[in-house]
């Protein structure tokens, strides 16, 4: 990474950490909502979770190599972009249904992208996509490494899931 | 009468209390496993016989009558929750058939005991849940939520779940009579294979190898529920084959070589014969320098007291993933003249391989996917890929068939990591001499990301987290095939080429058929011989689990399991089968 973008990175990063602790004491029942929905889709209609971990912390095998979320120095556009057409030339699955059947993903469509094109993941609406950006946003990026209370959250407290998380 | 009463009664206690389990008439014994061809209304074992054959000798549905087979009835089951990464279990396992009673499980491990007897319907007699922690288990099963099935021993049905937990259970009632935690999810160890039983053992193996797990072979004394023995596939330090562990750090330690699939057993030497899974992490070989024995291997060992008897591995050193847990059948067959005891494995490398039984020795080998990569071919002797350098601590096969840490994405690798053959079982048809490989076929790539230590070795990686190494890239879809193979030389006589990677397993009859089930929710019968299809009924939800066949007041029944999840490698590149809905069904045939 360059300079500069790890000075934006940075700023990313802090933004939507204060964005996030801002929130916290702030938010309406909708957006408490939105982001348990989110949470459903990040852990069971698309699955993400199977790739990127529960805590979106990243993760190698079956699933390939998934970037931490936790980290990342996406904004809330690019990562709707992402989620909406996937990364060619990884695994990281499209999720919006007509991605690649013209140009709205990186200019492209799979035909041009041939294999290249990313692998088509659990369609869904920009509602939900909304959703899964806003449970990132709100627990995961820019929150560092994840805790016990983050994983009870996450599982609820009727599994053994969190203990080894218990200092 | 007051005494005598309290006397029966104490006689009882004192016999409920022994260590021996009463034989009754109707007992699953060591005679009837040994002599399953007395009794072909049955499907007994899990792959039909010891001998790992997934043969049928029933024929009342052949080639001439199968295009008259229709479905007969169909029972829901559950076991479809999600689970830690998972979003549904799955359904892969062999049902077993005694007398009209069917015995399966779900992904979950629930075990359904369905009375068939009436040809139908049927009808849940009783169902047994574990009652698995399902985000505690799920969460370090490698590549789904799997239960292949349950073992009958004396008046018990023997079952395990996900969890780690095997179950001795009532055949009548369902009862649990004992559990016993063998696997233990904490260090990522999993159970998903169908319990081996051999007299009074059941033998099972540990999951868990892109986890760091050190592999296990596992016996439970099943009159007591308690531990006979146990072997570690990955040898220890001062056992022979450790030295084949050459980092100098003790890796050795979480070393993989899992156990997922039911091993065969051959009475006349009192040996089993299984496969051993991939060495983890599974996509970074320089980690663990040396050949890693006995990773990708078979093993030969006695169940009395689990000593090894012979090893042969496959693939040293694996930078693939070339996991050979699948069965290793056992044929008696007259090669070059002679007769000999072969045990054969259609291994996940993309070879078949023949050995001698009764001392692993090699005796044929040959390429049975339609395209590889990953070696030239195999030493004639000796069976070795060709460009094994045994003066190398890391293996380097064909250049950009793997990654490395210095080229950390492969080019190409044929047959993908999936296989070759996956777990789904060959069936093999002794009246023909006929192996039937339900393989997959095609490409992708394989990816290292240097593996750091666990945290008992000093490293950060904890327990329960991933240990791969690495990953995959799947970008084109792969296919499938059925292919006849003569089980002494590994020629393919006959092949038939699949829409989709087959997930199944194969069934062989003699009704000179052989079945097998499709991504596409297709149950197809194939012609033995020429391998064309004869039937088709599509239940219109994947199947991923063997199919059997039984009897019942002399009529054939085909059975198999039905909607389980698809793998988004198979989904995700086949856009028609995108809205396939995960289901969880029995689908019984009948004529």
């Amino acid at each position: 990474m360059q300079p500069g973008m790890l000075a934006i990175a940075t700023i990313a990063i802090f933004c939507a950490a204060s964005a996030g602790a801002a929130h916290a004491q702030t938010m309406s029942a909708e957006e408490a909502r939105t982001i348990e929905f989110g949470k459903g889709i990040f852990k069971e209609k698309a699955n993400c979770q199977y790739c990127h971990k529960w805590d979106a912390s990243g993760d190698t095998g079956y699933g390939g190599i998934a970037l931490s979320l936790r980290k990342t120095a996406l904004t809330r556009e690019q990562l709707t972009d992402v989620v909406k057409c996937g990364r060619p030339l990884t695994g990281m699955p499209y999720h919006d249904r007509l991605s690649y059947t013209d140009k709205r993903c990186y200019g492209a469509t799979r035909e041009e992208l041939g294999k290249d094109a990313p692998p088509m993941g659990e369609f869904l609406s920009a509602r939900e996509i909304d959703a899964v950006v806003k449970y990132l946003f709100a627990k995961v990026i820019g929150h560092g490494p994840s805790t016990y209370e983050d994983c009870v959250d996450f599982w609820g407290s009727s599994t053994r899931q969190c203990e080894p998380m218990k200092k | 009468m007051k005494s005598l009463a309290f006397a029966g009664a104490l006689t009882c206690s004192l016999l409920a209390a022994t260590t021996l389990t009463p034989v009754k008439a109707a007992d699953m014994t060591q005679e009837r496993a040994l002599s399953v061809a007395k009794e072909p209304q049955n499907w007994l074992l899990h792959h039909g016989n010891y001998e790992g054959h997934r043969f049928s000798q029933l024929k009342e549905i052949n080639t001439d009558t199968v295009k008259n087979l229709k479905a007969v009835f169909s029972v829901a089951l559950g076991g479809f929750e999600s689970g830690g990464r998972y979003k549904f279990g799955n359904l892969e396992g062999t049902p077993l058939v005694e007398n009209g009673m069917m015995y399966v499980t779900d992904g979950w491990g629930s075990v359904y005991a369905i009375d068939v007897s009436s040809g139908k319907k049927g009808l849940i007699k009783w169902k047994f849940d574990p009652g698995v922690d399902r985000p505690w288990a799920g969460d370090v099963a490698c590549c789904g939520v799997n239960n292949r099935g349950v073992a009958l021993w004396k008046d018990k049905v023997i079952s395990i779940a996900l969890d780690g937990r095997m179950f001795s259970l009532d055949k009548a009632t369902g009862e649990m009579v004992w559990e016993r935690k063998i696997a233990d999810p904490a260090i990522a160890e999993t159970i998903t294979m169908a319990p081996l039983v051999v007299r009074d053992v059941a033998i099972i193996g540990v999951a868990g190898g892109e986890f760091g797990v050190r592999g296990w072979i596992d016996a439970t004394d099943l009159n007591t529920g308690k531990q006979v023995w146990r072997t570690y596939t990955i040898p220890g330090a001062g056992e022979p084959g450790n030295e084949t562990w050459k980092d100098g750090k003790e890796r050795w330690k979480h070393g993989g070589g899992s156990v997922w699939e039911t091993a065969t057993y051959d009475a006349e030497s009192d040996t089993f014969y299984q496969g051993i899974g991939n060495a983890g992490p599974d996509w970074d070989p320089e980690y663990r320098p040396g050949d890693n024995k006995w990773a990708a291997s078979v093993l030969a060992l006695s169940p009395n007291d689990g000593k090894i008897k012979w090893g042969y591995q496959y693939t040293p050193n694996d930078p693939y993933d070339f996991d050979e847990i699948s069965e290793h059948p056992l044929i008696t067959a007259s090669v070059n003249g002679q007769d000999r005891k072969l045990v054969v494995h259609a291994a996940r490398n993309g070879f078949f391989y023949a050995l001698d039984r009764t001392n692993g020795s090699f005796v044929a080998g040959k390429q049975y996917v339609d395209e590889l990569n990953w070696t030239t071919g195999l030493d004639p002797k000796t069976g070795r890929p060709l460009n094994y350098n045994p003066s190398s601590d890391v293996q380097v096969y064909s250049p950009g068939s793997h990654s490395s840490r210095a080229k950390p994405l492969s080019e190409k690798l044929c047959p993908s990591h999936f296989g070759g053959k996956n777990w789904q079982p060959t069936a093999y048809n002794p009246e023909l001499k006929l192996l039937y490989i339900p393989s997959v076929e095609g490409c992708n790539q394989v990816e290292t990301v240097e593996q750091k230590d666990l945290e008992d070795q000093g490293g950060p990686i904890k327990f329960r987290e991933r240990f791969a190494g690495g990953g995959q890239k799947t970008t084109q879809a792969l296919y499938g095939s059925l292919k006849a193979v003569d089980p002494t030389t590994g020629e393919t006589k006959v092949r038939l080429k699949l829409d989709y990677p087959n997930w199944s397993g194969a069934l062989a009859t003699a009704g000179n058929l052989v079945f097998i089930g499709h991504a596409d929710g297709a149950l197809t019968a194939h012609d033995a011989k020429t391998l064309k299809e004869v039937w088709s009924f599509n239940v219109g939800t994947g199947i991923n689990a063997p199919p059997i066949s039984y009897s019942v007041n002399g009529k054939q029944y085909i059975a198999v399991l039905a909607g389980s999840r698809q793998s988004p490698f198979v989904q995700g590149l086949a856009p028609e089968l995108k809205n396939t809905s995960t289901a969880s069904m029995l689908y019984v045939f009948g004529l």
